[in-house]
């Protein structure tokens, strides 16, 4: 189709991490921890330390990578960077929203969903049948 | 015959309080592409919420086991400080497809490949044991099995246990040394934090790795939830005849 992308084949490519460090720590020990020869990491803790601007650039990093299939993001951080990740449009890398330990998921939040939720408004559906 | 009269008329009615119908074959064809696709897109709906929620309380197991593992280790020591910044690459990647369906673009495909690293023998992609997560875990317990008829057999005497564990290679071919460089993987993931992993650890670390297949599962139904969207919202815009 006109305009959109053709989507690439990759063999081993990275999950990305923007998550608390317990999540984190839990999908290391999985073994999806990598280290590249600059000392980059294919994830970010956040703290309450970290600042927004961060999550921002890790997140345009991550989502420009060539080697990444996957970006994981807390909700509660994809929350904060609610802009960035609502604009986001492109089929890989896919950006999964997980939920948190103290940020159970909400589905009124997840981008995808509020994507496609205008579907489900009565108006929209009755109005074109008719 | 009066009933066939009556069923009759009562589709009949539903047809005409239903949404718009007409005489015509063409139309009718293409409502039930619509509702085809319509129902596509529900069915990805419902699959995503499902793995969503199920991808949930795995994440909650997981944290509570390593929250039991925190509490028996120390707090210090299951932290960022303990994680491996030395180079390494990722044991556990994802495989990216192009699946090729009627449409000219693909949807992308997610395979999860659990505990393969740079060091593993390059395998045919048919031999992969872990194209399929579900069959890698049958695999797995069926190795886990013959492990631990192996360490029973080890008491006995080294070479008889050697001996066995070479036949076992041979009778299963290639999944018994690829699921034993995953456990070799999996000790070294361990090991980021101490020589001697409690069982909580462990267990935290099997949560996990089921999380990452759910999280695969999801990648997948999340794209066919998003192509069906398109479809029907294609539909919606296009004028009805």
């Amino acid at each position: 189709m006109a305009g959109r992308a053709p989507v690439r084949t990759m063999n081993s490519a990275f999950i990305a991490m923007i998550a608390d460090e317990d999540t984190i720590t839990g999908f290391l020990l999985a073994g999806v921890g990598n280290v590249d020869l600059r000392r980059k990491t294919n994830y970010l803790i956040v703290d309450s330390k970290t600042t927004v601007k961060q999550i921002e650039e890790a997140f345009k990093d991550f989502t420009t990578r060539e080697d990444v299939a996957v970006v994981l993001i807390s909700q509660y951080i994809a929350n904060m960077i609610r802009f960035l990740v609502d604009s986001y449009n492109k089929p890989i890398p896919a950006i999964l929203e997980i939920p948190s330990k103290d940020y159970p998921y909400d589905p009124a939040h997840d981008s995808v969903l509020s994507r496609v939720r205008y579907l489900f408004s009565a108006e929209s559906v009755a109005s074109d049948r008719r | 015959m009066g009933e066939d009269e009556a069923i009759a008329k009562s589709s009949e009615d539903q047809n005409d309080d239903g949404v718009s119908e007409s005489k015509a074959v063409p139309v009718e064809d293409k409502e039930s592409i619509n509702d085809e696709n319509v129902e596509k897109f529900l069915d990805s709906m419902d699959d995503y919420l499902i793995l969503v929620d199920s991808l949930s309380s795995i994440l909650r197991q997981g944290w509570l086991e390593l929250a039991s593992a925190r509490h028996s280790m120390g707090a210090s020591r299951i932290s960022a400080s303990s994680y491996d910044m030395k180079y390494h690459s990722a044991a556990t990647t994802l495989q990216l497809q192009h699946e090729t369906a009627s449409s000219d673009v693909g949807q992308p495909h997610f395979v999860l490949r659990k505990w393969e690293s740079s060091d593993s023998p390059k395998k045919d992609p048919s031999d992969s044991p872990t194209r399929d997560p579900c069959e890698a875990k049958l695999e797995e317990d069926k190795w886990v099995q013959s492990v631990s008829s192996g360490l029973r057999i080890r008491t006995k005497g080294t070479s008889e246990s050697s001996e066995s564990r070479e036949k076992k290679a041979e009778n299963t071919g290639s999944p018994l040394s690829v699921d034993g460089h995953a456990q070799k993987e999996r000790l070294k993931a361990l090991s980021m934090f101490g020589a001697l992993a409690p069982p909580k650890l462990r267990a935290a670390q099997l949560s996990f790795e089921t999380a990452l297949e759910t999280l695969a599962d999801i990648a997948n139904v999340r794209a066919s939830l998003l192509r069906a969207y398109e479809q029907v919202q294609k539909e919606m815009e296009s004028p009805i005849q």
